[in-house]
C-alpha cells in the first residue's frame, strides 16, 4: 500500500426516524491506501452502503472522523464536499444510474464538463475512455438502447474518465449475469493496474470478493475482519 | 467521427441535458407551456386594451381644450379661482412655444356669467380664447354646425353650443345679453352676437360651449392677462420630461399635468391601472402556481437522477442553474405561444375596436371631455418584451421553489432508495 487515501477513525453513524435511532456504524477504524482493490462485505444492514457513502463524502458521520485525500470531511461544507467528489472520486451504482436523456458519450462527458474541461478535450477523453473499455461502438446510444452489462460498463467509464484517485462502487455486479460481472471486474482491475486507481466495492457477490485484494467484513456496523490477499481473481 | 457530430457535441452539454429533460414528459411540458402561453395572451390582451384606452383617454382630454399640460397661476390648483392671472402671460406663452416637441399652445381666460335672450336665461362659463390657436387645441370647436368659429379681430362675437342655442331658443346672428361680475365687484353687461354654432354630438358638451375672444373677456372682466396656457405635445410620452423642463422656464406660475387639472380623471386612470395590474398579477399567480406544481413534480421524479449527478460532483449552483434554465426555456416558448394567441385578438381590437356605445349610451362625456365610444387596443413592439418578460419572470419565479428543493436533496438518502 502506497499513499493513504482514506483514514476513518471511530466512525459512527446513527439514523433517526422520529424517536427511533438506528446505529448503522458503531466505531469503524479503516485506512485505505492508493492502488487497493478492496471489497466491503457483510449481510444486509451491516453498514456497507453507509460506510461507502461516508467515504464518498455523500454523507457526514455522526461521530468520529474521516480524512479523504488529506481533508477532514467533517470540516467541509456541502459545496466543498461536492467539489472534492468532482475532482477526486468516481462512483458506480448498483442500478447503473446513467442519465437517460444523454448518450453513452454524453454521460461520460457530463462529469468532465462539470470539471470545466474544454469541449474538444472532454469529447476526446470520453471517446478514448469508452474505447479503452471496449464501448466505442456504443458511444451514441442512449441507456435505453443498451443492455444492463453495457450500461454498467458505461457507468464505469463515467466514473473513471476524469482519472479520479478513488472509485467507489456500490454493489456494481448485483444486476449483472456472471459473464458481464466477470468482464466488468476484469476491466476495473485493469484500470487499477494501468492507471493506479483505487477501487472500493460494497458487495455480496463472491465473484467480486474473489477479485478483491482486500476484504473488509462488516457486521452490525462494526468491522468483523480485515483480510488482505496475496493473490486474487 | 463526423464533422456534424463534432459541431453538435461542442455545445454546452448541460443545456442539452436540460432541453432533453423537458422532452421526457412532453405532455407535462406542453401543458406548462400552454398555461404560460394562455396567461401571457390574457395579460397581453388586457394590457393592450388598457394601454389603448389610456392613450385614447389622454388624447380625448388633450384635444378637449385641456392640453397635456397647463401653465396656471400659482395657487390655482388649490383655489380653482377663475380671476387668477399668470404673472407674466407673454413670458409663459413664449416659454411654452419655445419648448421642443410642442404642437399647440393656446391661452385662455374664464369667467362665469348669465346669457339671456328675451325671458330665457342660461348660466355659462364664458371662455376667452385665441381664435387662431383654439381650433388646433380643441377638436370640439371644429364641429361648426352653422356660421363660423371666432376670428382674429372679432369684437362682441360669441360661438355657442347647439344645446345652448336650443335652450335659449336663438339662432345664428342673434344678440345675447351677457351679465357678469367684474373683478372690482361691479356688474357688467354686454351684447354678444352669435357668429357660430357648434354641434359636437354631445348635448352635455354643447350646453357648455360659449367662446369669445381673449380681448373681449379681458375688457368685460377688467382683468388683464391670461389665466391659463394649455400646451399639447406631438408625443404624449414626453409629457413627464417636458413638464419638468417647462416648470424651470416658467417663473412664478405653476405647470400642471392634465391629471392635476382634472384630478378625477387622473383618479380614474390610476384605478384603471390598478385594476389592470391586479388582474395581470392574478393571471400570473395562477400561471406561476401551475408551473410550480409541474416543475416540482418533475423535480421529484428526477430526485434519484439529481442525487446521482450530485454524487458525481454537480454543485448546488449548477443544479439550480439547470432547473432554472429549463424554466426559462419553457417561459420563452410560453411567451412565444402567448404572442401567437394574442396577436390576432389584439390586431382585431386595434383595428376594429370594441364599441361601448350600446353600453354607455350616446353621450360619452365626462367633465367636458368627449370620449370616443369605440376603444382601440394598442398594438406595438412593446408586446415582445412584455410577453417575454412576463413569461420568463413567471416561469423563473415558478421554478425557484423546485430549484431550492432540489438543492436540499440528500444524495445519500435519495440513492439509498433502491430501484424497484
Amino acid at each position: 500500500m502506497d499513499e493513504m487515501l482514506v483514514a476513518a477513525q471511530d466512525v459512527k453513524k446513527v439514523f433517526r426516524t422520529g424517536d427511533i435511532a438506528v446505529e448503522a456504524l458503531r466505531g469503524i477504524d479503516l485506512e485505505i491506501g492508493s492502488g487497493e482493490f478492496m471489497a466491503i462485505v457483510g449481510p444486509s444492514g451491516s453498514g456497507k452502503t453507509t460506510l461507502l457513502n461516508l467515504i464518498g463524502a455523500l454523507d457526514v458521520p455522526t461521530g468520529g472522523r474521516i480524512v479523504l485525500f488529506g481533508r477532514d470531511l467533517g470540516a467541509l461544507s456541502r459545496s466543498e464536499r461536492a467539489e472534492l467528489r468532482l475532482r477526486s472520486l468516481g462512483f458506480v451504482f448498483q442500478a447503473y444510474n446513467l442519465v437517460p436523456v444523454l448518450t453513452a458519450r454524453e454521460n461520460v462527458e457530463f462529469v468532465l464538463e462539470l470539471q470545466g474541461m474544454d469541449p474538444k478535450k472532454r469529447r476526446a477523453r470520453a471517446e478514448e475512455t469508452l474505447a479503452e473499455l471496449g464501448l466505442g461502438e456504443l458511444a451514441d446510444r442512449r441507456p435505453s438502447q443498451m443492455s444492463g452489462g453495457q450500461q454498467q460498463r458505461v457507468a464505469v467509464a463515467r466514473a473513471v474518465a476524469s482519472r479520479p484517485g478513488l472509485v467507489l462502487a456500490d454493489e456494481p455486479t448485483a444486476n449483472l449475469d456472471s459473464d458481464n460481472a466477470q468482464a466488468l471486474l476484469q476491466m476495473m482491475r485493469r484500470l487499477r493496474d494501468e492507471m493506479g486507481m483505487t477501487f472500493v466495492f460494497s458487495t455480496h457477490d463472491p465473484l467480486v470478493i474473489s477479485y478483491a485484494s482486500r476484504v473488509v467484513t462488516l457486521r452490525d456496523g462494526e468491522v468483523l475482519s480485515d483480510e488482505r490477499k496475496d493473490t486474487c481473481g | 467521427m463526423t464533422s456534424a457530430s463534432s459541431v453538435e457535441s461542442s455545445g454546452n452539454l448541460s443545456i442539452r441535458y436540460a432541453l432533453r429533460s423537458l422532452g421526457r414528459s412532453r405532455r407535462r411540458t406542453g401543458l406548462s407551456v400552454l398555461g404560460v402561453g394562455l396567461g401571457c395572451a390574457i395579460a397581453l390582451f388586457a394590457t393592450a386594451f388598457m394601454r389603448g384606452g389610456q392613450t385614447m383617454r389622454v388624447q380625448a382630454i388633450s384635444q378637449s381644450g385641456y392640453g397635456h399640460l397647463r401653465i396656471a397661476p400659482a395657487g390655482w390648483e388649490q383655489s380653482r379661482r377663475d380671476e387668477l392671472r399668470l404673472q407674466d402671460s407673454a413670458a409663459a406663452l413664449e416659454a411654452a412655444r419655445d419648448l421642443e416637441g410642442v404642437a399647440v399652445v393656446a391661452a385662455h381666460v374664464r369667467v362665469q356669467g348669465l346669457l339671456a335672450f328675451g325671458t330665457r336665461v342660461a348660466g355659462v362659463q364664458l371662455l376667452g380664447v385665441d381664435p387662431a390657436a383654439e381650433p388646433q387645441l380643441n377638436r370640439l370647436v371644429r364641429t361648426i354646425d352653422e356660421g363660423r368659429y371666432l376670428q382674429a379681430g372679432d369684437e362682441g362675437a360669441v360661438v355657442v353650443g347647439k344645446a345652448l342655442v336650443e335652450r335659449l331658443d336663438v339662432e345664428l346672428g342673434d344678440d345675447l345679453l351677457l351679465t357678469l361680475t367684474r373683478a372690482d365687484g361691479e356688474m357688467e353687461y354686454a351684447m354678444l352676437r352669435i357668429v357660430g354654432i357648434v354641434s359636437t354630438g354631445s348635448r352635455t358638451i354643447d350646453e357648455t360651449i360659449c367662446h369669445a375672444t381673449l380681448a373681449d373677456v379681458e375688457k368685460l372682466t377688467g382683468l388683464q392677462g391670461v389665466a391659463e396656457v394649455s400646451v399639447v405635445f406631438a408625443d404624449p410620452q414626453q409629457v413627464a420630461a417636458l413638464s419638468a423642463e417647462l416648470a424651470q422656464r416658467v417663473q412664478g406660475d405653476e405647470v400642471l399635468t392634465w391629471r392635476e387639472v382634472l384630478p378625477a380623471m387622473g383618479g380614474d386612470e390610476a384605478a384603471d391601472r390598478a385594476f389592470s395590474s391586479f388582474f395581470i398579477v392574478v393571471v400570473a399567480a395562477v400561471v406561476i402556481l401551475g408551473v410550480t406544481s409541474a416543475q416540482l413534480t418533475a423535480m421529484l421524479e428526477r430526485r434519484r437522477e439529481f442525487a446521482v449527478l450530485m454524487a458525481l460532483g454537480l454543485g448546488e449552483r449548477k443544479l439550480v442553474g439547470l432547473v432554472l434554465f429549463e424554466a426559462v426555456f419553457m417561459g420563452a416558448l410560453g411567451a412565444l405561444l402567448g404572442l401567437l394567441l394574442a396577436l390576432p385578438l389584439v390586431w382585431h381590437t386595434a383595428t376594429a375596436g370594441i364599441d361601448f356605445s350600446a353600453a354607455m349610451g350616446d353621450d360619452m362625456t365626462v367633465m367636458g371631455v368627449f370620449f370616443d365610444p369605440i376603444i382601440y387596443a394598442d398594438m406595438g413592439l412593446w408586446m415582445l418584451p412584455y410577453a417575454f418578460g412576463l413569461g420568463l419572470c413567471a416561469t423563473l419565479l415558478a421554478a425557484l421553489y423546485p430549484a431550492w428543493s432540489a438543492t436540499r436533496l440528500d444524495p445519500a438518502a435519495a440513492l439509498s432508495q433502491r430501484d424497484a
